[in-house]
């Protein structure tokens, strides 16, 4: 480690700092408000309330027509979980479901178990660039189709899908099937209008650590009318949608991580093009690098990047040694021998899918941040291909083989 | 997963990536032995070079010189250092050499994780094929001075199907059986086989072949010859000749219409009654075309074919 470096964050997709206002907003209720938003006294009371609240500040960021629309759970596969499983329980007589290639395994897992249990899953590939071409979802949608769950942005690559779309097009089909979206890389970097452009979506999931609340808060929108089985038994909260005692401190703070996301929105844009600057840079300094994602519209602050010929965990472990953290796609990074399942379906050329880098910026990360990443990474790119076999020094390309 | 590399580890990686004296690496020019190991698509290779100070006898040939290039993360990178520092200057004949294992390379870097053992193994199989390499120059006949090569082990434990997971024959045939594996995804699913660059899956002697000497084809041997419904596409859902009527009133009633405006209108899907277009050229950037359109195709078809059609913009 570089000790003198302050730290650049740059894995926002993984987790997000929590912001100084949701720790104020939390701490109330960490320390003497430690009431049981269901018990019979003024204080707790005071606690329903807190939550009440909250519930109509999450409504109010999503565009939700009324706040009951809201149910808190503990993650965003916690969200999935529910929606799926749910709507499988509440509607037995439907049996296919169609997904993407690309989900995150919160989704693509949850599949694979309906699927052991009876389901057939359609799996939606993708083009190089990490799209899905219309007529493919119009042609996967079928007479039995109970649920389709597409992801509104990826968390690899940032790609952005145009959900409210084809939730037009899934009820136009057919209003019985379930329009579901994973949207927990979307929150804080997207519009979310669940009464606008996804006014046909009936569930939407997102997590607060990815918009700078804590872990261990998620969010599952469901639709008014939406048929869904509980996945949680227990007591009466959610309105017996979920049981188990509001976590007061932590749906409070997320509530205000949605009213700060809500504040934000107009920064977005500079996001995008600080992001945007550093691309053309990278392109620019290091040769044999590619952009995954770059033909399809983006999250602002997502840039994936492929060098060929280089590894992508030694890239960040050069990356760490400077104090610099970002994420890879590479198979030695997720100890399962296999690189990124996304990248992989979006046929990225095996010379460049293990040198894959993913850098997630959030809006506090200052510009200073963005040049030291491109002031560091260059040199690092060369070492590293300095060191392959399929690098020659002498041309600054590959070796022709 | 973070990191929890040895210091050593992490000081080889250093030292390499950022060239420091001493390091090894780089690629010996006319090398003695020169042997690779992995691919670029499973992620890591590396290549490794030494040289011998030639002896009267080839077997008295002793390495004087060892260097490395490697594609492969942290621990692949410093598992290579480590075998060119275990090799260089010690007075082996390659031979010797031999001898090390990649469980000295895992104590050379003070451990290693778990999941990145197969790093220190590339390093020894790299080593290995160098020797051969070496031992066909110098015309020694490597079985003759009593040396096994892994390469004979693996043989003995059964042909590699799968290289990229180093998955058996054997091993393949008696999983295949077990969980009643069909089709080379099924092996894939269960057993990580094909998964990575595919090479194997219909390979001569691939997962494929394995399957079909496994499981004899059923239709081959089927009196119905292949006639079975199970081999027949599946029913259409929409009726050809709705198909055909949709088709031929856009391409008379609609399609000149929109064409004269520099747009064209392709026709994506029709599910029973529901027909599924898209608006192309000048119409699709038109704000508002979408309506109309919906409208116009709408109004046409219902009169054309079926009061029943409703049109869907996608
Ligand atoms: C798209 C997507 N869905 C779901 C999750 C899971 O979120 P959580 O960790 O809150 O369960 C993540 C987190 O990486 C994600 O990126
Ligand atoms: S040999 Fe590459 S997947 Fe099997």
């Amino acid at each position: 480690m570089n000790p003198t470096a302050p730290l650049v964050y740059a894995d926002h997709n993984a987790t997000t700092p929590v912001a100084p206002e949701v720790v104020e907003a939390m701490l109330p209720w960490l320390r003497s408000g430690y009431f049981n938003p269901s018990s019979m006294y003024e204080p707790a009371l005071r606690a329903a309330h807190a939550v009440r609240d909250a519930r109509a500040a999450v409504a109010a960021f999503v565009g939700a027509a009324d706040p009951s629309e809201i149910l808190f759970t503990s993650c965003a596969t916690e969200s999935n979980n529910t929606a799926l499983f749910g709507v499988a329980a509440a509607n037995p007589s439907r049996r296919h479901i169609v997904t993407s290639a690309v989900e995150h395994p919160a989704i693509l897992e949850v599949c694979r178990e309906l699927e052991r249990r009876g389901c057939e899953i359609t799996r939606l590939p993708v083009d190089r660039q990490g799209r899905i071409a219309t007529a493919d979802y119009v042609r996967a949608l079928r007479p039995d189709t109970l649920l389709v769950t597409l992801m509104m942005a990826n968390n690899e690559t940032g790609v952005a899908w145009p959900v409210g779309d084809w939730a037009r097009i899934a009820k136009a089909t057919d209003p019985s099937i379930v329009f579901h979206t994973d949207a927990t890389q979307a929150a804080g970097k997207l519009p979310i209008d669940l009464s606008g452009d996804l006014r046909h979506v009936d569930l939407l999931s997102f997590s607060g650590h990815k918009m700078n609340a804590p872990k261990g808060i998620g969010v599952l929108y469901i639709r008014r009318g939406t048929a869904l089985r509980p996945y949680l038994y227990g007591g009466h909260q959610e309105s017996g949608r979920r049981g188990g005692t509001e976590n007061v401190p932590y749906i409070a703070g997320l509530a205000r991580a949605c009213e700060l996301a809500k504040a934000h929105a107009a920064d977005l844009p500079a996001l995008a093009a600080r992001r945007d600057a550093l691309e053309a840079d990278l392109l620019h300094l290091i040769p044999y690098a590619e952009v995954n994602g770059r033909g399809a519209p983006r999250t602002p602050n997502t840039l994936n990047l492929s060098f060929h010929y280089v590894e992508g965990e030694a890239i960040l472990y050069a990356l760490n040694a400077q104090g610099i953290c970002a994420s890879t796609g590479s198979a030695c990074s997720s100890g399962s021998l296999e690189p990124s399942h996304v990248l992989r379906a979006m046929d990225i050329p095996f010379t460049a899918m293990h040198g894959s880098l993913r850098l997630s910026f959030g809006l506090s990360n200052p510009q200073s941040d963005y040049d030291r990443i491109r002031d560091v990474l260059p040199p690092i790119i060369a070492d590293l291909r300095r060191l392959s076999p399929y690098w020659d020094q002498k041309t600054n390309a590959p070796r022709p083989r | 997963m973070a990191w929890e590399y040895s210091d050593k580890t992490k000081q080889l990686f250093m030292d390499a990536v950022q060239g420091k004296p001493g390091t090894h690496l780089g690629e010996i020019e006319n090398a003695d032995g020169v042997g690779e190991h992995g691919s670029i698509v499973c992620g890591d290779a590396l290549k490794f070079t030494f040289r011998v100070r030639r002896a009267e006898n080839p077997l008295d040939d002793v390495i004087t010189e060892a260097k490395y290039l490697t594609f492969g993360c942290t621990s692949a990178i410093a598992a290579s250092e480590a075998l060119c520092a275990l090799i260089e200057g010690k007075g082996l004949t390659p031979i010797q050499a031999l001898r090390i294992r990649n469980q000295d390379i895992v104590e050379y870097l003070e451990g290693l994780p778990q999941q990145k053992i197969h790093c220190s193994v590339m390093g020894a199989e790299a080593l290995e094929a160098a020797v051969v390499d070496w031992a066909a120059k110098r015309g020694v006949d490597l079985a003759a001075a009593g040396v096994k090569l892994s390469g004979e082990k693996a043989d003995e434990d059964g042909r590699i199907v799968c290289k990229c997971f180093a998955i058996t024959e054997p091993y393949l045939r008696r999983k295949i059986r077990e969980l009643h594996l069909r089709t080379v995804d099924d092996v894939t699913a269960a057993l990580k086989a094909g998964g990575m660059c595919g090479a194997c899956r219909y390979a001569p002697g691939g997962i494929q072949d394995i399957l079909n000497d496994i499981w004899p084809d059923a239709c081959a041997t089927c009196p119905s010859g292949g006639a079975c419904p199970a081999s027949a596409a599946p029913a259409e859902p929409s009726p050809f000749q709705i198909a055909k009527k949709i088709e031929s009133a856009l391409e008379t009633d609609v399609r000149p219409a929109l064409r004269r405006d520099g747009g064209d209108l392709e026709l994506v899907d029709i599910k029973g009654w529901k027909v599924y277009v898209s608006l192309k050229g000048h119409c699709a950037t038109c704000l508002g075309a979408s309506h109309t359109l919906q409208l116009l195709v709408e109004r046409t078809l219902k009169d054309a074919v079926d009061s029943r059609i409703e049109v869907i913009p996608v």
